[in-house]
């Protein structure tokens, strides 16, 4: 059964191949498609954080976000839970810890739902949470919904990453019920990620969705992989920004969107 | 069981903590990577995951590592830290260090807050944050490494007192589950004459407070 899922993985990074560039669960890589046609792995490196004026012009060739996302049912999850838990019990042991001792009895089960939990954006696809709250209205002045809490999980060290998500964008005839944002921030954030890419995949799904004039978003987030071990430090926050049509083209759009998150 | 012991030291359990704290060894800990690396792999696959792509291709390792850092406090002992830095002096005033950050798996920050008053024994001041890290750097309980934190200290200094205040976020609350974002767990241990004079304990509380 494990195996259905794996196959139905495959199968997607397959059918993608032929566009340039491939889907891995989502995660689009080198989204854009580059005249010269490097290849997908190549154009995968992440943005550097912070930029805004990146040398990617993606505002409409991105549309693999809009292809089939879930990789993972309510049933997969029930199906891998013995395995995750035996691989958190196999942790506990590495680490030198008694796996019988009454805190930690049930500890592999609580911890193998929690992962779960925190990889549920796996099991959700834009189009649904998206498609009803889509309203045209004739409203062409920009629109926040700012210190969005946002958790995910570092995908090199597996723990976790928070902070605050800000998205500003300028409709175009059609707007989008507000909360769906912060709903789209989930999907994303609730992953195995990077910053660069969390950031740039929650920008070009509001885009795919709505076709705005423009979209903006800044997260400012805490990597315990930084601040629990390693160089440890604190205090450090990281900054991306993904910044698409006029937000980008427009200094005064951008400084005006910069502005009213600070405040 | 937070919160205040009766000064009683539960000797049994005790020298069971202090067993664990020599249970694993740092040579210990090469040998053991590849099962640990194993199992994380066998979890991101679980999960839905490519293990082969390229931003998880090391993760398992790396994840290992971390997971054994974030636990080293199972191989040090309070007896390397702190045998150099204690130092005979003739202060009986409290000595408080607070606003340590702490990071215990599943609790994180803000702080532990640390008093005690010597009986002609200091200790060196970072001590006490090492002290903080052997104990948090490991599967924990908060209640419990309140009292390891304070035990500790009692059992090294032999103190007129020993107060310890953690106040800590768990990401277990925070990012699953209930997801309350802004709650606090408050854990305290007095022992000695901070469990025993109440004007102490606020002494203590009042100026452990701001920081």
């Amino acid at each position: 059964m494990e195996h259905s899922k794996q196959t139905q993985y495959s199968s997607n990074e397959k059918k993608d191949t032929g566009d340039g560039g491939s889907v891995l669960n989502g995660h689009f890589d080198g989204m854009v498609k580059r005249p010269a046609g490097g290849t997908a792995r190549a154009a995968a490196a992440p943005q550097a954080p912070g930029a805004e004026s990146g040398s990617h012009r993606a505002a409409t060739s991105v549309m693999e976000s809009w292809k089939e996302e879930r990789t993972r049912s309510v049933e997969d999850n029930e199906m891998s839970l013995p395995s995750l838990a035996a691989a958190y019990t196999t942790i506990l042991r590495g680490l030198g810890e008694d796996p019988q001792r009454q805190g930690l009895l049930k500890t592999p089960w609580r911890a193998a739902t929690a992962m779960q939990f925190f990889t549920k954006g796996y099991q959700e696809k834009i189009i649904d949470v998206l498609n009803d709250a889509i309203f045209d209205e004739d409203h062409d002045e920009m629109v926040i919904v700012k210190d969005i809490d946002m958790f995910s999980m570092c995908e090199h060290h597996l723990v976790p990453i928070f902070g605050r998500v800000h998205i500003g964008y300028l409709p175009n005839k059609r707007v989008l019920g507000l909360s769906k944002l912060a709903r789209i921030v989930e999907i994303y954030s609730r992953r195995l990620q990077v910053q660069e890419r969390l950031t740039k995949q929650i920008a070009v799904a509001i885009t795919e969705a709505l076709q705005p004039t423009g979209v903006g978003v800044v997260i400012e987030a805490t990597h315990m992989c930084m601040v629990m071990r390693g160089v440890q430090k604190m205090n450090s926050k990281t900054v991306t920004s993904t910044m698409l049509g006029v937000f980008r083209e427009d200094p005064k759009t951008r400084d005006e969107f910069l502005t009213l998150i600070r405040s | 069981m937070n919160g205040h012991c009766n000064g009683k030291v539960n000797d049994a359990t005790s020298a069971a903590h202090r067993m664990h704290e020599t249970s694993r060894k740092e040579a210990e800990d090469e040998s053991r990577l590849p099962a640990l690396e194993a199992a994380y792999t066998s979890i991101l696959r679980e999960l839905g995951e490519d293990t082969d792509r390229q931003g998880l291709l090391r993760t398992p390792l790396r994840a290992a590592k971390a997971m054994q850092f974030l636990t080293k406090g199972y191989h040090e002992t309070i007896d390397d830290i702190l045998n150099n830095a204690i130092f005979d002096e003739d202060h009986d005033e409290m000595v408080i260090v607070k606003g340590i950050d702490m990071f215990s798996l599943c609790e994180h920050h803000p702080g532990v807050h640390i008093g005690y008053i010597p009986n002609k024994k200091v200790v060196g001041l970072s001590k006490l944050a090492r002290i903080v890290e052997i104990f948090s750097r490991r599967l924990q309980v908060q209640e419990r490494l309140t009292k390891q934190i304070a035990m500790g200290i009692s059992e090294a200094l032999q103190p007129k007192g020993v107060a310890v205040v953690i106040e800590a976020a768990h990401m277990c609350m925070v990012m699953r589950g209930v997801q309350k974002m802004n709650s606090r767990t408050v854990t305290s241990t007095m022992l000695g004459v901070y469990l025993e004079d109440p004007k102490t304990r606020e002494e203590f509380l009042t100026l452990s407070q701001h920081y």
